[in-house]
């Protein structure tokens, strides 16, 4: 399992600063849930996709639409038949499937779940974790916090591929040879592998605790930073860039 | 005039919280001087990964047990100071590199304890870029440790000691996850280092020979500091006492035989060096009861890809699979051969011994309570194991038998095992291998150590670049 | 010779504080994102992450679990391309750890070697949480696309839930039975 969210690129995405970047994301974000003429949040939404496509290629670009596919079926499945006021438009002999009002619900919701998903998606993919941790604690996130952040990231893989070994393992000691097989019971099947997962994971906690202190950590509550973000004046222009396109975004489409 | 000592060890004894009786160490005595680079034998389960950690001051604090005597590293008593006041002072590098790694990408790695040295970031940048360059990690700067290989992973630790400089070098089992180069670069650096060196080692390889100005052997709780000779030669005598011809009785049992043919397999990419994932092909393989056979090979070879495909843990893309001459499903395959995993832990789940043994039969409907706990406490004699004592508290040699136990009680005609042999004593694990086969088991033994492949396997098979070639028999 | 049986052991626990949530936050993660069990409807599967948050809460204490549990599932939800849910399953995961973690306090008594909170508080705290995170889950849901839509969620949340507290419940024993130290990380 990787915990590298981060895509090789090309595009001006890729350059705009990140402390620009997390406060455009912030900005539009909030955006979206104010009151918007749906012409903009459709426009943001074809916007993203192009920045995405340019940034990380055709066949990357559209893979969050498939992940939010699912959710867009729920959404027609339901949305008509909330909204049940207003003006038939669908209709399948007298039985009216979707008014006016249901189609714009729909499209409330589904344009403001896909930008989002957008803005999110397009940050972390230009973006390289150890950038995003530096630009957290630029705007204040505090040392001890940051650490427990990375520190989760550093085990992450290594648990997850214990967790699958420890998986096998227990599937080939309950594999009965010439036994009929019976049906498994679900929850019964997984306590032995939770359980050892979990001992597992906790056997590295004093292994963890000795090497940070054994690498220092404890010895002065101040420490140097190799990763820091530079303040200097191209920062302030990105923001202002950042906060501009918001700003504009809103006098065009507000409602 | 006396040479000033870099590592003094005083009169030392320490005991695991709760095994007072059986103390790990007993007034133990050591000087190192400083500059010296010092080998220390010591067999497994020894203590001498403790003994390490006692010298950077991490245990008593993280292991609770009862310490007495005095430890003098770097000039600074051990005792009285904390882990982080000895980080410049002594560098430990662990046997599993798994304990000590921090961070997400290789530079973090090496840069965290200079930022707690707080180094100033231009001399840190320069530091990390050459350790890394050093250690021939550069390509790898920004890659996360672990998708590193197991030796690409040593090697970043040791880049992580070179960084930091220390005067003491503390080093538990370096040259094990490191192919023939890198062994040879490591002798190198510790014998033109101006470091004190303590290598730890539970296996005397030949690039030993000539390295190092004073040789030691760490057993029953003492160390002794003699020639590199007499040293060499009573390590060696206890080794190859080992391999005792076997006195357990053979039970009668039915000849089975497992083949495969033609089998190609996807070989999934373990270290960032590989460019794509390589197929593992297999012509011709088979094992037959109470057979021992080896697998050896280098690491990241194909070894543990085709023995899961012969477990039937995984797929393969194509190639047949016969037992007793009949084709078998993969499903089949997980009732036929048992995998013993290189780590003990994957298995271990139950408070005690008992618990697990009696776990392993709970499915077997044809006998009574009576009947399995007899066969259980037989199981536990045979293996050395007290039925009553608890898994957390069993060290790792104990651990491996008790894995060994629970795949003996799950009578299994074929049985892989996983580097049995690193972690434990040839004895052990040849004692091991005896009682699985037994019961009228075939054997397939992983292993990269070759003498051990050689001592104990009938026919042995090589793994090279994803290609598994019958050796000639001898 | 100084006997150092005690020595330094009551300065500086932090590093060990701070691996507990740091390991705890990373099998968070791992529990919501290995073991699919379900078939995905609307967020995808239900996941075994009520059952880390339960164990945190019960052996660890409110701190410790809201962290874990609110940290853990929003790093899942980016790591899984969900980022949007990621806020959200911070509050709602993490207030779930605290409320759980309150109820069933563990208790810290001097040479444990079960764990001593009975079950029923453990289930109470369970329940509780399970109340927690399903409205949390549904106020979320609602928000993103609207309050009828969202009920879909509430019966595969309830279900995910459930078996998550009751696997908690028998994990939390059985694992303190197997790996009796676990009790000295408890502050």
């Amino acid at each position: 399992m990787t915990t590298n969210m981060f895509i090789a690129g090309k595009g001006w995405l890729y350059t705009l600063d990140s402390r620009a970047k997390l406060i455009g994301l912030l900005l539009f974000c909030i955006q979206v849930f104010l009151p918007m003429r749906q012409i903009g949040v459709w426009f943001l939404v074809l916007l993203s996709i192009a920045v995405a496509i340019r940034s990380v290629g055709w066949a990357q670009a559209f893979s969050p639409l498939r992940m939010v596919f699912p959710v867009l079926l729920v959404m027609l499945m339901f949305v008509p038949f909330t909204y049940r006021d207003g003006d038939s438009m669908f209709i399948i002999g007298s039985l009216t499937i979707a008014t006016r009002e249901s189609i714009l619900q729909f499209s409330k919701f589904a344009s403001r779940f896909i930008a989002i998903t957008y803005l999110c998606i397009l940050f972390f993919w230009t973006t390289t974790m150890a950038t995003i941790l530096a630009t957290l604690r630029w705007f204040g996130l505090p040392y001890r916090q940051s650490l427990v952040i990375t520190l989760a990231f550093r085990f992450v893989p290594f648990i997850a591929e214990a967790f699958k070994m420890i998986s096998d393992s227990h599937a080939m000691r309950e594999s009965t040879y010439g036994q009929k097989v019976h049906k498994r019971n679900r929850i019964k099947d997984i306590m032995p592998t939770v359980t050892a997962a979990l001992v597992f994971s906790l056997k590295s906690i004093p292994n963890l605790a000795m090497s940070l202190e054994h690498r220092g950590f404890g010895r002065s509550n101040v420490r140097t930073t190799f990763r820091s973000l530079e303040t200097n004046r191209s920062l302030f222009t990105h923001c202002a860039l950042s906060v501009i396109i918001c700003v504009l975004f809103w006098i065009l489409f507000h409602s | 005039m006396m040479q000033e000592s870099s590592i003094s060890i005083n009169n030392v004894s320490f005991s695991y919280e709760g095994y007072e009786h059986i103390p790990l160490f007993s007034n133990l005595h050591l000087e190192v001087p400083k500059g010296s680079h010092m080998l220390l034998l010591a067999p497994p389960d020894s203590g001498k990964s403790t003994l390490a950690r006692l010298l950077c001051a991490l245990v008593p604090k993280y292991q609770a047990g009862t310490f007495s005597g005095s430890l003098i590293v770097g000039g600074k008593d051990v005792t009285e100071s904390e882990p982080w006041e000895l980080t410049d002072i002594c560098s430990l590098v662990c046997q599993d590199p798994q304990e000590q790694l921090l961070m997400t990408t290789c530079k973090d790695e090496i840069a965290f304890p200079l930022e707690s040295l707080k180094v100033d970031k231009p001399t840190m940048e320069r530091r990390v870029k050459e350790s890394l360059k050093s250690w021939n990690l550069h390509h790898v700067g920004e890659a996360n440790p672990q998708e590193l290989s197991g030796g690409e992973r040593k090697r970043l630790l040791l880049a992580v000691t070179e960084a930091i400089a220390a005067p003491v070098l503390i080093l538990d089992e370096p040259f094990d996850d490191l192919d023939a180069y890198w062994r040879g670069e490591l002798i190198n650096r510790i014998q033109t280092s101006n470091s004190t060196v303590l290598v730890m080692a539970s296996r005397y390889i030949n690039e030993f020979h000539g390295t190092f100005d004073r040789y030691g052997l760490l057993l029953d709780r003492h160390i002794e500091v003699e020639s590199e000779e007499d040293i060499v030669m009573r390590f060696e005598t206890m080794c190859d006492a080992a391999f005792a011809p076997s006195k357990i009785e053979h039970l009668a049992t039915h000849a089975h035989k497992i083949c495969c043919e033609h089998v190609v397999a996807l070989h999934p990419r373990k270290s960032m060096g590989e460019l794509k994932p390589f197929t593992l092909h297999c012509d011709k393989f088979h094992l037959e009861s109470e057979e021992i056979v080896a697998l050896v090979g280098p690491n990241g070879s194909g070894k543990s890809t085709f023995s899961r495909a012969l477990c039937g843990l995984d797929e393969v893309q194509s190639g047949t699979f016969s037992y007793d001459d009949a084709q078998v499903e993969r499903k089949h395959l997980q009732r036929i051969v048992g995998y013993v995993f290189q780590n003990p832990d994957f298995e271990l789940f139950l408070p005690t011994v008992k618990d697990e043994l009696m776990w392993s039969i709970k499915n077997d409907l044809r006998k009574s309570k009576d009947e399995k706990e007899s066969l259980v406490a037989t199981c536990a004699t045979m293996f050395g194991l007290n039925l009553n004592a608890t898994v957390a508290t069993m060290g790792y040699g104990m651990r491996k038998h008790l894995q060994a136990a629970i795949h003996y009680m799950l009578n299994r005609p074929f049985y892989i095992l996983d580097e049995l042999d690193s972690g434990i004593t040839y004895a052990a694990a040849f004692e091991m291998v005896t009682l699985l086969k037994s019961r009228g088991a075939g054997i397939l033994l992983i292993t990269h150590d070759r003498s051990f492949a050689a001592n104990l396997a009938e026919r042995t098979y090589t793994m090279s670049k994803g290609t598994l070639i019958a050796e000639a028999f001898e | 010779m100084a006997d150092n049986t005690n020595h330094s052991r009551q300065s500086s626990k932090v590093a060990l504080k701070i691996s507990l949530v740091a390991i705890l936050t990373a099998v968070v993660v791992v529990f919501t994102m290995v073991p699919k069990i379900a078939t995905p409807v609307v967020k995808g599967y239900i996941s075994l992450c009520d059952v880390v948050i339960c164990f945190a809460a019960f052996l660890f204490g409110p701190w410790v679990a809201a962290i874990a549990g609110g940290l853990g599932s929003a790093l899942a939800d980016l790591l899984g391309g969900y980022a949007q849910w990621a806020p959200f399953s911070l509050i709602v995961h993490g207030l779930q750890g605290m409320i759980m973690g309150c109820i069933a306090l563990p208790t810290k008594k001097k040479n444990q070697t079960t764990l001593n909170t009975p079950v029923w508080r453990m289930a109470l705290a369970g329940v509780v949480g399970m109340v927690v995170m399903v409205a949390g889950y549904y106020l979320t849901a609602s928000l993103f696309y609207g309050f009828e839509p969202a009920l879909v969620e509430v019966p595969l949340n309830l279900l995910q839930s459930g078996v998550g507290v009751i696997i908690g419940i028998i994990v939390a024993k059985s694992t303190v039975l197997a790996y009796p130290p676990v009790l000295s990380f408890m502050r």
